[in-house]
């Protein structure tokens, strides 16, 4: 029973769609689910880093009672499968199970299906693998080097090579007034999602059918995958989705349990197989960040012109390549959306190593880049004597411009965000004025990034589509590909489809992420939900009202363009007289003379031009969301700990569709964004993680929150459903730098290695004393 | 095996439970109440928060042979016919609800807060759910729809 009636929705704080049943705890997540004659699924992985596989024995482990099933490569059709494969064909690299060579440990080698836990655990310890061990790699430098272990087969283990180059690099250096290097080291770090990797697969023999719940951001993704390493048609694979417990980046793509979890439903004739991460396996066997190390050389004119920015990125990819192209790409060629620099030559390299593998996590690469480059930015202008803010907005991207690099940026609040977010937090009366009281010294610093808007990745398309329904009562039903999780993004879908058809959000309801019964959508990343997907929605409402308007013009012989829908009812559009309500409009459609069902569809295709990442020429968005960030912190010179004392964070969202959900998207990145500046810091030793659980592996906890204000800049994109673009992933790429510019502004050092650590912040300290 | 009866949302329940079977377990395989989730089975996220006579417990670390004769409240059990409890709604109308995988033990951690303290400052809530992990919300909409639902709390016992 629905009480409330919230109409024109878009750009009002409505709770969320899904908050209800989250809240009393019913909403259900792939983690909750049981089936009948449930078996547990349980991975064999790879004890070495690198090493032959001589031979795999499952017999004892298939003669152990419970078990129902156990398969190796031998059952599977050997097909690669990899996250880039339209713009990256040659990074297609990771078997479902590995049949040949172990490159991690953690590789998967075989998997059991059995009644219960333990049992599936005893007949892992049953499964006698011969390996024969082989030289392994942990670091990309000593991967790069002739004579080193090959991993893959790649020229000097280089998964990836990015050369970019653009105008004269050289040249320009030479015109500068000051020209500095600067190297930067980031560590890896977890998505540290509270629901684990979870995957349920159901076989059903008589129609050689399966049936996969995971848990997952990109269920059409998965599909296709699992049709290409299965060998099967896709239209017989059927990926849901429920609720996500959080994905941060760390499920986009396939992993060897989706495909298990099917293979061993159908060797044990149809029985349904489940397997659920442990939290060891997450921080181990999942995805992870790349570390990076950043050398940049720029150069600027006296007036603070950005004449040329080069240098060169190096990644720890791990054993397989996963998304570390879009990674390395996006660790580039990020920098063109905020600055407008003409000469330029980067070149990156994503290396592959013995350690577990690196993909896609919140930024994609972007957090990488946002720490070095803003860092480097920040050292640029004090060279020079510039104010940092200043700096910024002499070198800020414009609105509608295209870059270099032949980025089309249309709406663009960059230089709007810098101003307000220096206003807000008092920039010129605490700039360079460190605050010294005793050992504490307080500072601030800025930092800022941009968006994209989706970005594609494995297909040639990047199209999202919606269908909506209005039934004969006037219950109103969304389908959607978006994949909610967790972000909000069913709401937002549902508050763009009410405003567009003019009805209350409460009558929504919304199917989401269903590849057998909802149109076709690429997944959740890249901040692309609200930009594609969002425009997927608005169109089908569009088809909808249209098709109402139509017979309403009918009946009372009106243009049909003279009318409109709104807080349910059918006006005229230009004075917004009563027509009719809404319910006796969709009576009418369903009367005796009409009988017409309404059914809106709508698709969108971004405006896009494809990126040649040979050159790195393209537009790969199309749009793009800014932003600027400042932090304020007080940093104890005695001890070296770092306080955040506030966060402020101006965003060109162009429009808010539910101005909480995009507090609350900002708050998550700044808050995560602190974690990785300070102490997230996911480790290895000889390729094993040594910190895999939250009691050695911190991520914030609520205590020392600062206050975050969170302001925005409303450009009202012309792109945009109702002027709203992307976001999600901007708020996190500041942070780091800005946290470590506000340190120096506090205390004179400069930390170039993340985390930043008491003992680094102290060591800075001792050696500028020495100085 | 061991033989104990339990007050689980308001429902006494006689159970035959293994030595080693725990809490959590006995929760969502047994009873399948599902709502209580857990997130590492370690004791060091909060997620498979429950009440026991009042105060937060993390249903990993306790044996359910353990719990004979308490008196338990799982976030199933906190509407009262059914209408939500106030931390719930604030809990939704604050925006403080993203993935909702740590929502039910954060709202019974804050639940047992207020039982103590109807009246917290804000350090004190950030205090009282500092074990409970959020990756999704950076805690700030969820200490707002604490300190909310106090207030709403203490405005009703008042009037």
């Amino acid at each position: 029973m629905i009480k409330t009636k919230t109409t024109s929705p878009v750009g009002k704080s409505v709770p969320r769609i899904d908050a209800r049943e989250k809240a009393a705890g019913e909403a259900k997540f792939v983690f909750d689910m049981k089936l009948p004659g449930m078996l547990i699924g349980k991975m064999l992985r790879s004890p070495h880093a690198h090493a032959r596989i001589i031979s795999i024995d499952t017999s004892k482990a298939e003669k152990l009672p419970g078990v129902k099933a156990v398969i190796t490569a031998e059952d599977t059709p050997k097909i690669k499968f990899g996250s880039n494969e339209y713009f990256f064909p040659y990074t297609v690299d990771q078997l479902p199970l590995e049949s040949d060579k172990a490159r991690y440990i953690g590789d998967e080698i075989a998997a059991v299906a059995a009644v219960d836990e333990e049992t599936a655990e005893k007949a892992l310890s049953l499964i006698d693998v011969k390996y024969e061990v082989l030289p392994a790699v942990f670091d990309p430098v000593s991967a790069m080097k002739p004579g080193a272990p090959q991993i893959q087969g790649a020229m000097n283990n280089i998964g990836v090579m990015l050369p970019m180059q653009f105008g004269d690099a050289d040249k320009a250096l030479k015109e500068s007034d000051y020209v500095r290097e600067d190297i930067f080291h980031l560590q890896s770090a977890a998505h540290c999602a509270l629901e684990p990797h979870v995957s349920l697969g159901q076989y059903e023999v008589s129609t050689d059918r399966i049936t996969l719940w995971t848990s997952t951001q990109a269920p059409f993704k998965v599909r296709e995958a699992m049709a290409k390493t299965l060998k099967m048609d896709a239209a017989d694979i059927r990926v849901i989705k429920l609720n996500v417990g959080g994905g941060f980046g760390g499920k986009l793509e396939m992993f060897p349990m989706d495909f298990s979890a099917c293979l061993l439903s159908k060797k044990s004739g149809g029985f349904p197989v489940k397997f659920t991460c442990t939290r060891q396996e997450e921080f181990s066997f999942t995805r992870r960040k790349h570390p990076m190390t950043y050398k940049l050389r720029s150069g600027v004119k006296r007036d603070g012109t950005l004449m040329a920015v080069t240098g060169e990125v190096i990644a720890d990819g791990g054993a397989y390549c996963s998304y570390g192209p879009t990674v390395i790409a996006a660790a580039i060629l990020r920098i063109f959306m905020v600055y407008k620099i003409v000469n330029f030559r980067v070149i990156g390299f994503r290396v592959y190593t013995n350690n577990p593998i690196c993909g896609a996590i919140r930024g994609f690469g972007g957090v990488q880049s946002g720490f070095a480059v803003e860092s480097h930015m920040d050292m640029l202008a004090r060279g020079i004597g510039m104010d940092p803010v200043e700096f910024r907005l002499k070198n800020a991207t414009d609105p509608n411009m295209e870059t270099v690099n032949k980025l089309v940026i249309s709406s663009n609040g960059l230089k709007d965000c810098i101003r307000r977010a220096a206003e807000a937090c008092g920039w010129k009366d605490k700039f360079g004025k460190a605050k010294s009281a005793g050992d504490m010294a307080r500072g601030i610093g800025i930092g800022v990034a941009a968006d994209v808007m989706g970005s594609k990745m494995y297909k040639a398309h990047e199209s999202a589509g919606s269908i909506i329904k209005v039934e004969e009562d006037g219950s109103v039903y969304l389908f959607t590909g978006a994949a909610d999780t967790g972000q909000g993004s069913d709401t937002a879908m549902a508050q763009i489809a009410a405003q567009e058809l003019g009805v209350a959000y409460e009558r929504i309801r919304i199917k989401a992420a269903d590849t057998e019964i909802t149109p076709f959508d690429t997944g959740s990343f890249a901040s692309r939900v609200t930009f594609i997907s969002g425009n997927a929605t608005k169109n089908a409402a569009n088809d909808a009202k249209q098709q109402i308007l139509n017979i309403v013009a009918r009946e009372l012989k009106l243009d049909a363009g003279a009318l409109d829908m709104r807080d349910e009812q059918v006006v005229k559009a230009a004075d917004g007289a009563f027509v009719m309500s809404f319910d006796q409009a969709v009576g009418l459609c369903y009367s005796f003379n009409y009988g017409h069902l309404i059914i809106g569809r709508g698709n969108y295709n971004p405006k896009t031009t494809p990126v040649d990442f040979r050159t790195g020429y393209g537009n790969i968005s199309g749009s793009y969301g800014f932003e600027a960030q400042v932090a304020e912190v007080e940093v104890n010179k005695k001890t070296g700990d770092v306080k955040i004392l506030k966060m402020y964070d101006v965003h060109d969202i162009g429009y808010p569709i539910n101005p909480d959900s995009v507090h609350g998207q900002i708050e998550g990145s700044i808050v995560m964004g602190i974690g990785y500046t300070l102490y997230e810091d996911l480790r290895f030793s000889e390729g094993r993680v040594v910190n895999p659980s939250f009691s050695k592996y911190r991520i914030p906890r609520s205590v020392g929150i600062p206050p975050i204000e969170s302001i925005f800049v409303e450009t009202k994109d012309p792109q945009g459903p109702f002027g709203a673009k992307g976001m999600g992933e901007a708020s996190l790429l500041p942070t780091a730098a800005a946290i470590a510019n506000a340190i120096h502004d506090a205390i004179g050092v400069r930390i170039t290695d993340l985390p930043i650590t008491p003992q680094k912040v102290l060591e800075a300290l001792k050696e500028k004393k020495a100085v | 095996m061991k033989k104990v009866n339990i007050e689980i949302d308001s429902k006494v329940q006689e159970l035959e439970v293994r030595d080693s079977e725990l809490l959590i377990e006995t929760l969502r395989d047994r009873l399948g109440l599902m709502g209580t989730k857990y997130s590492c089975l370690e004791g060091d996220c909060g997620v498979c928060t429950v009440l026991i006579g009042g105060r937060n417990v993390l249903s990993c670390l306790i044996l359910s042979a353990d719990c004979d004769g308490e008196k338990i409240t799982t976030i199933e059990g906190l509407a009262k016919n059914g209408e939500p409890h106030q931390l719930q709604k604030s809990f939704i109308e604050k925006g403080a609800i993203q993935c909702g995988f740590c929502t039910p033990g954060m709202i019974l951690a804050a639940h047992s807060l207020l039982d103590k303290d109807p009246d917290p400052e804000d350090e004190e809530i950030a205090r009282a759910l500092d074990g409970n992990l959020c990756r999704c919300t950076g805690y700030v909409k969820i200490i707002d729809a604490v300190r909310d639902a106090s207030q709403k709390i203490n405005r009703s016992t008042k009037s």
